[in-house]
Parts: C-alpha cells; sequence; structure tokens
C-alpha cells in the first residue's frame, strides 16, 4: 500500500489503479498518516512549510524513519504532484484540504526576495509625492554596494507583526532580566 | 495627528460597537458588499471560531491553530503558531500574553501593530471602503462552506488589492488573497480545518502551556512600551487614507536605546515607520527588500536611520520614509 500511495502520487498509476488507492489510502490510520507524511516530504523537497501540522511529533518521527525514498523523484512529483493532489483532495474528504497550496503555488512569487540598493536620488521622492506613484522601484537598482551593513528585515518584521520567535524573545531578554512572577 | 495617548484608531471603537449592535449571524446580505465587509469584519471579532489555517506571504509560509470566543463583549482567543519550537499568544481584546515554554518567560504586551487571520480589518468597513472599491465576486465551496468573495480595489496605487471569501451564514472569512500591480497572488490566508458556533470549546481559549512550567517569568517591558510616547518623529507626508494609529518606543536586540515606532493603517494595510541611531558603520544608501507583501525600506537621515516597513507597495513606503522629520 505504500508504494501503491507513493506511486499515486507521482503519476505512475493508471486511472482505475489511482481511483482504488484514493479510495483505500485512508482506510486506516497508518495509511493516512502514509499520505499525509509524503505530502509533507514533498513539501519539504520544494521548500514549502507544512501544510496542516495535526500529528507533527508523528511526521517528524516518521521523517526521521524515510528521509530518502521520494528525494531522487522531484523531477517526476513537481510535474505531476498538482493534478494528483487535486484530485485526491476532492476525492478524500478528510485530506479535503491538503492540495490547496500546492495549487495555489503556481500564482506565488517563488524567487528569494530581493534586495536593493539606490542611490539617495532627490528626484525619486517627487516621484512618489503624488498619489500615483511610479509601478517601478527606482531604476539602477541591484547594485548592492559592499560596504553597507546587510539588511535586517526580520527584527523591524517581528516588531511590526508583534509575534516575536522565542529566539527573538531570548534576545530580548538577555538584555533585561524579566521579573518572576 | 493625533496625541499619543488619543491614538487614531480610538475615534474608530464607537462605530465598531455600533457594528456589533447591528449584525446578526442570521441570513446574508444582498448585493451590497459594504454590508458584506462589515458583516465579515464584525464576525472575526463576534463569532466563535477553532482551526487551523496556512499563511504564506512570498517566501514565508506558516501554519497557525487559532480558537477565537466571544465571552458577553470580549474576545479571547488562542493563537499558536505549528512551526519551530512551542510557543502560544493567549489575547484578551487587545491585551496579549505570550507564552515561551522553552525560556520559560510569558510576554506581555497589547495589540498595536500586529493582525491576526481572519481579523483582517483594523478599521470599520467605512473606512476600508474610503480607500478601496469593495465589490462581489463569485461564490463558492471552500472546506465544507459556502462563501462569498469579496474583492477590494484600491482607489490609487498606494495599496494592494485583495480579495476575502465571507462564509455565507457568519461573514468570517475564510480565506483572503492579496494581489500585486499585475494580479499575482503575493499573499494568503486560508482555513485548512474549521469549525463555527456553538461547538467550540470556551476552555479551548486558554494557555495550553501555562500549566506545564511551574514558575514563569514575566516581562512586562513590550505592554509599557505599547502604552505609547511622543517620539518627537513626524512623517510629514503620509499615503493618503493611512491614519497614525499610534508612536511608542520599541526594545530591539543589539540596539543600546529603544528605537521609536510610529504606526499607520488605512484599515487594512498597516506601516509602521522606526527611526534609531545609524549606528556603526553607518548606512548611506537607501535599501529596499520586498517579499510578498511585506515590503522593506531603509532611508539613512544622517545620524539617524529610518525604516519603514509595511503591506504596502514600495513607491507607498518610500513616501512614508522620505518625508519623516523631527517634530518641530
Amino acid at each position: 500500500m505504500t508504494q501503491d500511495i507513493s506511486s499515486l502520487m507521482d503519476g505512475e498509476l493508471e486511472a482505475h489503479e489511482a481511483g482504488r488507492v484514493v479510495q483505500a489510502c485512508c482506510a486506516s490510520e497508518e495509511q493516512k498518516r502514509t499520505w499525509y507524511v509524503y505530502h509533507v516530504i514533498g513539501d519539504s523537497i520544494r521548500g514549502q512549510a507544512l501544510r496542516r501540522a495535526e500529528m507533527p511529533d508523528r511526521i517528524l518521527a516518521a521523517l526521521s524513519g524515510e528521509p530518502t525514498v521520494l528525494a531522487p523523484r522531484r523531477r517526476v512529483m513537481e510535474a505531476s504532484f498538482t493534478r494528483i493532489a487535486l484530485a485526491a483532495a476532492a476525492s478524500v474528504a478528510t485530506v479535503g484540504v491538503v492540495g490547496w497550496l500546492g495549487v495555489q503555488g503556481g500564482q506565488l512569487r517563488t524567487e528569494p526576495a530581493i534586495a536593493r540598493v539606490t542611490a539617495p536620488a532627490a528626484g525619486a521622492a517627487t516621484n512618489v509625492a503624488a498619489n500615483v506613484p511610479s509601478g517601478v522601484p527606482v531604476a539602477g537598482t541591484m547594485a548592492v554596494s559592499s560596504n553597507q551593513p546587510v539588511l535586517n528585515v526580520q527584527d523591524y518584521l517581528t516588531v511590526h507583526r508583534q509575534m516575536p520567535s522565542p529566539e527573538f524573545y531570548r534576545q530580548v531578554s538577555n538584555q533585561a532580566p524579566a521579573t518572576a512572577r | 495627528m493625533s496625541a499619543p495617548d488619543s491614538p487614531a484608531w480610538c475615534r474608530w471603537l464607537p462605530a465598531l460597537a455600533l457594528g456589533a449592535a447591528c449584525t446578526a449571524a442570521a441570513a446574508p446580505p444582498g448585493n451590497d458588499p459594504l454590508e458584506w465587509l462589515q458583516r465579515a469584519a464584525q464576525a472575526a471579532r463576534s463569532a466563535s471560531y477553532s482551526g487551523t489555517y496556512a499563511h504564506s506571504n512570498g517566501d514565508r509560509t506558516s501554519v497557525i491553530r487559532i480558537t477565537h470566543v466571544t465571552v458577553g463583549k470580549d474576545e479571547q482567543e488562542r493563537i499558536e503558531p505549528l512551526d519551530g519550537p512551542p510557543h502560544e499568544i493567549v489575547r484578551h481584546n487587545d491585551d496579549m500574553f505570550c507564552y515561551f515554554p522553552d525560556a520559560k518567560t510569558v510576554r506581555l504586551d497589547r495589540r498595536v501593530s500586529a493582525r491576526f487571520f481572519p481579523a483582517i480589518f483594523s478599521a470599520p468597513a467605512s473606512t476600508v471602503a474610503a480607500n478601496y472599491v469593495p465589490s462581489l465576486g463569485k461564490t463558492e465551496n471552500v472546506i465544507g462552506y459556502d462563501c462569498q468573495w469579496i474583492q477590494l480595489q484600491p482607489k490609487d496605487a498606494l495599496r494592494y488589492p485583495q480579495s476575502v471569501c465571507s462564509e455565507m451564514n457568519t461573514g468570517l472569512v475564510i480565506r483572503s488573497k492579496t494581489f500585486n500591480a499585475q494580479r499575482q497572488v503575493i499573499e494568503q490566508y486560508t482555513f485548512t480545518d474549521l469549525r463555527i458556533g456553538q461547538a467550540v470549546p470556551k476552555n479551548e481559549v486558554k494557555s495550553t502551556f501555562e500549566a506545564r512550567v511551574k514558575r514563569w517569568f514575566t516581562d512586562t517591558r513590550p505592554r509599557d512600551e505599547s502604552k505609547g510616547v511622543a517620539t518627537g518623529w513626524a512623517v510629514n507626508d503620509p499615503p493618503a487614507g493611512f491614519q497614525k494609529v499610534t508612536e511608542l518606543h520599541r526594545t530591539m536586540p543589539g540596539r543600546p536605546a529603544p528605537v521609536s515606532q510610529l504606526v499607520f493603517s488605512d484599515g487594512v494595510a498597516s506601516i509602521s515607520v522606526f527611526v534609531e541611531a545609524n549606528s556603526a558603520p553607518p548606512r548611506t544608501a537607501e535599501a529596499s527588500s520586498e517579499d510578498g507583501t511585506t515590503t522593506f525600506f531603509v532611508h539613512p537621515m544622517g545620524d539617524m536611520l529610518v525604516s519603514v516597513l509595511g503591506e504596502v507597495p514600495l513607491a507607498t513606503a518610500q513616501q512614508v520614509a522620505r518625508s519623516v522629520a523631527r517634530r518641530p
């Protein structure tokens, strides 16, 4: 069954076989878990975070037991994953939303964050002073000068969102001792 | 500009309360997009719901569990990010208690610039409608709920278009997308499982970590800082529709002194302006980064450094940063 689920996700099964596996794959907790773990593996291969972490401890345990099974198939999975995930999600109510992010992924920007450094341009300010800014930032970007400190967006993002990560919190708490309650 | 001790959103509160009184979670409104918008904003506060949502913003994806109940007029909410080391935020109205069991620390704060899905509107629908044109899109079944898409088309290029999918019976936003000028999705939230209504147990909004640690350390500084202070800084040319919410000092790691923060909002998007010493080695050139809706722009001003972060296009962040000046 495990092999069948793997094959299903890789798009290697005929239509009637795929239907049978979709039906069968959620018949037991064990197979549901397999199905789910394989999706998580697919996600992590593509650099996405977990879609839905109902059973994180089990996932981690299962992941550590199966580190390399799907890795060589990356190319196949990327080609067929969305279609299969969509079809399966429609069929299997318990994993009804699994395919969603995968489907939407095509619309998401996946390139890494762009960092630009621009020379201070007096003229540029008039560009955006009007209510209709130019869509394109100042020309002559991408030239990152080496003597400039690296942009640290995370500190500001954390303050803006008011959602400190535990690592951030430890940094802050080290500066001033917290009071015992 | 309002004084820091009477932030602009105080003026919105009566309208919010009125919204609560007028909204009933019964039949969906007709074809008026503004009514749909009002209902969606209200449902995030007044409905009880429990579920898990995924949030993708540019390169970042996170999965968050949320439970929200309303007892009388009080909102209670528990938010647990499921990635990384365990932690959670328990929220009572605007009071936030962030539990970090590994550090045995609970961090107290008040909601200032934070926005937690599905409560994505920080102002009444009328304020949102002053900056965006709402319209009704298609209806769709999302994770078992029928919902109505509400589109928000910005009236200018200073903000991003957005669409929210509002559940028919309650109005709760189940899914939301933010687009760039090319209509590509750059940020989205979606519930992956959701219960709405009476089935949500009230004890699910309590901290799950509190009982696990015998002796918590309490950091009250973030809450003290959130009370606000006159920073001495002003944005002389704020983008149209953005009102100042508050200004305060924030302690940030690696800084010898607190950083000034001014918060602006147009009812959907928010902008934080940070002003601090341009410490060694000083930054001499402007710099920016964009990831999803998160835009970051740094503008050196001699011995001071202005950094703007918000869910706005780069040109908007530039306009804000370049008009920062000392308040006369």
